[in-house]
């Protein structure tokens, strides 16, 4: 019975989070979760190809978002289809890359800040009771942003024909494996 | 960790603390007045562990500490220029709640007194590192990575105080 409560408490996909407190337990939490991982590293690719000021203000947008979902998510107040919200972000998110989508800027902020209220909402709702609150929270929201960084690293290839070839294909890569999540692959 | 090496580190052990001067420092070192602010949360920080010293009960300091901390990433999310009559309160309100919120783990008045004076120098030659460091970070790039580390500071702050608010701690002395 107790491991089935157990099992009965994780969520449906990836978020399986860590279960260890303080930062190096918040730090793992998003990498543990493909589907997490997938989106942001396609919120980092599009940032990059969308270039100044988008590459930049996605990753500042992103975590202030995802805060008012984490709070959300800590209160309690459900949001229906969170797992499914996060599934989705990473095919609409990888799909625009793929696409060499260029919206103007408030649409990709309106956008991407959607879908962070989903992501925020999941680790909101996964916070370890025990832990060290403030260092677990440090540590996700900093994994978080190491994951867009490194999309706008990997974007960075985009200045070269062949790079951004290979960046859209990054992209399509991602909204295959949203699309995987959403079959409860992952 | 006991003696005064121990708290001279005792700011940067505690994750709340270490945020709020990496936070409150990255803020005044990208703004003008400087050495006021600094002074500022210098004063916010003795009359602070002054108030420990002369017997304050337990407070709500963690919880206004880390308000602030959010209200200092926001700033520099915002990357907004402030004049010094709005870095300098902010810094005596930082300085105050971080010496409120540090009081010492030990019995004895000398082993105190040892801890409060540490725990001060600790955290003003701490802050003074970052807001040097901060000041350094002028290049476009850099002042776009400190907007984005605010932005990560204010986000890690305001799920803390969620969290404080659901689990009833919150201004709960």
């Amino acid at each position: 019975m107790a491991a089935s409560s157990l099992f009965a408490c994780l969520p449906a996909f990836a978020h399986t989070g860590s279960g260890s407190g303080g930062f190096a337990g918040g730090f793992a939490h998003p990498l543990f979760g493909p589907d997490h991982v997938a989106a942001m590293v396609a919120v980092g690719l599009w940032g990059a190809l969308l270039a100044a000021p988008a590459i930049w203000l996605l990753p500042i947008v992103f975590p202030l978002v995802m805060a008012i979902g984490g709070i959300i998510g800590i209160l309690g107040i459900p949001i229906p289809g969170v797992e499914i919200g996060i599934a989705v972000s990473a095919i609409v998110l990888g799909a625009m890359v793929a696409a060499g989508a260029r919206p103007p800027l408030w649409i990709a902020a309106v956008l991407v800040g959607a879908f962070a209220i989903f992501h925020g909402h999941a680790h909101g709702t996964e916070l370890p009771p025990g832990a060290d609150a403030v260092a677990f929270s440090v540590g996700f929201v900093v994994a978080t942003g190491m994951l867009h960084l490194a999309g706008i690293a990997f974007g960075q290839l985009a200045r070269w024909p062949a790079g951004r070839i290979a960046v859209r294909a990054a992209g399509g890569a991602i909204a295959l494996a949203g699309v995987a999540f959403l079959r409860g692959v992952g | 960790m006991i003696g005064f090496i121990g708290a001279l580190l005792h700011p940067l052990a505690l994750p709340a603390h270490a945020l709020a001067l990496l936070g409150v420092g990255l803020f005044i070192g990208q703004q003008r007045g400087r050495l006021v602010a600094l002074a500022a949360f210098a004063a916010g920080l003795a009359a602070g562990l002054s108030a420990i010293a002369l017997g304050a009960g337990p407070t709500a300091a963690a919880d206004v500490l880390l308000a602030l901390t959010a209200l200092t990433g926001l700033l520099l999310a915002l990357a907004r220029s402030m004049p010094t009559l709005v870095t300098a309160p902010l810094a005596v309100g930082v300085g105050i709640a971080l010496g409120l919120d540090s009081p010492p783990e030990v019995t004895s008045v000398a082993a105190a007194t040892v801890m409060l004076v540490g725990t001060g120098l600790g955290a003003c030659l701490a802050l003074a590192i970052v807001v040097a460091v901060s000041g350094y970070l002028t290049a476009g790039w850099q002042r776009i990575g400190v907007r984005i580390v605010g932005s990560w500071i204010a986000a890690s702050a305001l799920l803390v105080l969620a969290l404080r608010f659901a689990r009833g701690q919150l201004f709960d002395s």
